[in-house]
């Protein structure tokens, strides 16, 4: 497997302040990381180095040379917070521009349509809403047809219709093969896509791993079912962590949810309506943050 | 070249040519000034008059180009550092040097324009009749002149807000012109000013201009002194990014 980017115990502060502590990272070609974190984890900040916009030591390496150098901005393409909005600027213009600046760019006509742009193509950018500038955004990350792509909140502002449009292209990049690094705050969104996780707290990598390994690690299943027994009786099923009873519908959670819920099949035939759902990295997140801020 | 080449009718397009109150100071403003001092002010005799329309015109072209440098370059790289294309060019492969050097051209452009501009008012209004070869020397000492303001713009776009740029901008621009002797003649200022108002970098280009029009001559001494103004302003705008670099990486966003 190709190896993207290595990080080895990168630390970084702004005056006293420590950002980033001890972070070691290796991402390799065609994965998709998902980087979450609170505000303030250290999320821009990390991306803000491995573009090279932040200064670092011999410790880390994009495509095998220092972030920022020639053939790292040749192979990246970056999608940051915020828009671009020039004034008396036109769609096509703006993306002109920055395709001028790569020698491999893809046309323009192209990606207008991948990203069902050509309507607009003549609009001043002031004059679009904040998700089509969000998509005017996209387009000119991947204009250059890049191998790495950094996504920093990438669809905030964006409708549904249009983050549904967003996460199908991000599927077919990633089919393509391309290596991305995404921040959002829609977690729903990043666990479909991301091939591994990354939880950045305090400026510290709290996990790395997939999206199975978080849930086996924090695994809380909820199973919902229907039955007639006092609530009290599921106590004795393995790895009960809360019970709930309201009528005749019982919600249990569990860390071990396969073996409680083949007890409950054979202890309880009378069960009905069955239900199971893991938890949501949304939900595993917030446990995380919580129990390290409590720590 | 030819990148260079695109990014100029990028940034002329949505800098110039959309953008008309960039053209009402750097051109008919001096132009409008130009106009109403030549008419309104009386210095002398006949042949008074005629240096005066002479020398006066060559001040406009100075001020216009001030106002281009200052109020032009610093706010066009502010507005666009802000917004983030400074840092999206730096990120790409051919990276910002054609940017810089595409604005540094318009202002350029712009204040050869002006030359244009007072030159045909001067001969339709005041009867000023220039050589090719007088004007060839005003273009030049124009594009050397402006260098120091274009530096000194390039130092003032790293205001932290626009208001604070904006009143800087005033607080640079006007003084400057009037001590330097711009808007009129600096004989007519107290003595100690006038020994300040002949160390600025407008009064070099603005003594060359009168020198190059009235005699066809280019006072190298001058040029001495805007050279001096260059290599100056290059070290302070350098230290002034330098200090900018260092405050960005603790003002970045975690």
């Amino acid at each position: 497997m190709k190896q993207i980017i290595s990080v080895k115990n990168l630390n970084f502060s702004y005056g006293e302040t420590e950002i980033l502590k001890k972070i070691n990272l290796t991402i390799n070609k065609g994965e998709i990381i998902g980087l979450i974190g609170e505000n303030g984890a250290g999320k821009t900040t990390l991306l803000n180095i491995l573009l090279g916009l932040l200064p670092s030591k011999n410790n880390v390496q994009v495509f095998g040379n220092r972030p920022g150098s020639l053939v790292a901005r040749k192979k990246i393409g970056s999608m940051l917070q915020g828009d671009l909005v020039l004034s008396s600027v036109r769609v096509d213009e703006f993306l002109e521009e920055v395709a001028m600046q790569y020698s491999n760019s893809i046309p323009l006509e192209q990606i207008l349509e991948q990203l069902d742009l050509k309507k607009h193509r003549h609009k001043f950018l002031k004059e679009l809403s904040g998700g089509l500038m969000r998509r005017v955004t996209f387009a000119q990350a991947v204009l250059n047809n890049p191998d790495l792509i950094f996504l920093d909140e990438p669809t905030v502002g964006m409708d549904a219709q249009a983050r549904h449009i967003f996460w199908e292209l991000i599927e077919k990049l990633r089919e393509q093969g391309k290596t991305m690094i995404i921040t959002s705050h829609y977690l729903e969104e990043i666990q479909q896509v991301a091939s591994r996780l990354i939880v950045l707290q305090k400026g510290k990598f709290i996990f790395q791993g997939t999206l199975k390994e978080l849930q086996d690690r924090h695994k809380q299943t909820v199973i919902t079912f229907t039955s007639e027994y006092e609530k009290c009786v599921f106590a004795e099923l393995t790895g009960i962590i809360n019970i709930e009873k309201n009528s005749s519908q019982v919600v249990i959670k569990t860390v071990d949810g396969d073996n409680t819920l083949k007890q409950l099949l054979s202890k309880y035939p009378d069960v009905s309506n069955i239900a199971v759902e893991h938890e949501t990295l949304e939900k595993i997140f917030l446990q995380m943050t919580t129990d390290k801020e409590q720590q | 070249m030819i990148k260079i080449m695109k990014q100029l009718k990028f940034d002329a397009l949505r800098l110039v040519i959309r953008n008309k109150s960039f053209l009402f100071f750097t051109l008919l403003m001096p132009a409008g000034f130009y106009l109403l001092f030549t008419k309104v002010m009386v210095v002398g005799s006949n042949p008074e008059m005629h240096q005066f329309y002479m020398t006066y015109m060559g001040s406009m072209t100075i001020y216009s180009g001030v106002i281009g440098a200052i109020f032009g370059v610093a706010t066009i790289l502010k507005n666009d550092r802000d917004k983030g294309l400074i840092l999206l060019l730096q990120m790409t492969p051919s990276g910002s040097k054609n940017y810089y050097i595409s604005i540094y051209t318009i202002t350029m452009l712009l204040n050869l324009c002006a030359v244009m501009v007072l030159g045909v008012l001067a001969r339709i209004f005041n009867n000023i009749d220039l050589s090719l070869k007088q004007y060839f020397m005003i273009l030049l000492i124009v594009l050397v002149g402006q260098v120091p303001m274009l530096l000194l713009g390039t130092m003032m776009s790293y205001f932290k807000t626009q208001e604070t740029l904006s009143v800087a901008c005033n607080l640079v621009v006007f003084p400057l012109s009037i001590v330097s002797g711009l808007w009129w003649p600096i004989s007519t200022m107290p003595s100690w000013l006038q020994g300040i108002g002949k160390v600025m970098p407008t009064y070099f280009a603005n003594n060359l201009l009168g020198k190059a029009m009235l005699h066809d001559q280019l006072d190298l001494e001058g040029f001495y002194g805007i050279i001096t103004w260059i290599v100056l302003m290059g070290c302070m705008t350098i230290l002034v990014i330098k200090i900018q670099q260092k405050k960005g990486l603790r003002n970045s966003e975690a």
